[in-house]
């Protein structure tokens, strides 16, 4: 089971995939897996940075979606103040 | 006829009044747990007693930054000397919380496009004493 956390002025939101289900043929997980890789790539495109935070792992820039992550949070696009 | 109204504005503004609290307090609560998920538990309890957390760089042992709980400058400190603050916040308005994770992340994953995008401020001469 793996989340997506997008921060934003709501705190975060939160979308949820299974991909071992996803795997296994199950329709609603496999649409649930495209609509985050969907939204994984429009916070991309606005200028999100996308990090992976397992625990007990070091955290790690993403460039691209990884289905196999328990935990992803996209950071808005910062500025030099 | 205008008591009527003025009761209907008076309504509409405590509506809209409440609806800000919540949307705001329900952002701060979310951003809160994001917050707890993210930090290890020595990041935590420095943070909720002294205001702050010192994040080391993972390039240099002798450096590290020291991030608010809010919305502010990041100091750099070199050997426990101030080197600089950095201004760095994200295009859009987000929690208190979720600044100090924005930076946890960025710093300890991408430091080098962390400091290119901060703006970088020279500490002010400390030894001159202003009254």
């Amino acid at each position: 089971m793996g989340m997506l956390r997008i921060i934003s002025n709501r705190g975060d939101d939160r979308r949820l995939w299974n991909e071992q289900d996803a795997l296994a043929g199950d329709t609603e997980a496999i649409a649930a897996l495209h609509e985050v890789e969907r939204i994984f790539a429009q916070e991309r495109a606005r200028g999100a940075t996308a990090f992976r935070v397992d625990p007990g792992k070091p955290v790690e820039r993403l460039g691209q979606f990884d289905p196999q992550a328990t935990q992803i949070i996209m950071v808005p696009r910062v500025v030099g103040g | 006829m205008d008591a009527l109204v003025c009761v209907l504005l008076g309504i509409g503004v405590c509506v809209s009044l409440l609806l800000f609290w919540w949307f705001n307090s329900r952002a701060d609560r979310r951003a809160r747990q994001l917050l707890r998920a993210v930090l290890t538990h020595e990041q935590y309890h420095q943070l909720s007693k002294q205001g702050y957390i010192d994040i080391h760089s993972p390039s240099d042992p002798q450096r590290v930054y020291r991030v608010p709980q809010a919305h502010g400058r990041v100091q750099l400190l070199e050997n426990e000397k101030l080197q600089a603050s950095l201004c760095l916040q994200p295009f859009d308005w987000v929690p208190d919380a979720d600044f100090v994770v924005i930076h946890k992340l960025m710093i300890e994953a991408d430091e080098e496009t962390y400091l290119l995008k901060a703006n970088r401020i020279a500490p002010i001469n400390t030894s001159r004493i202003i009254w």
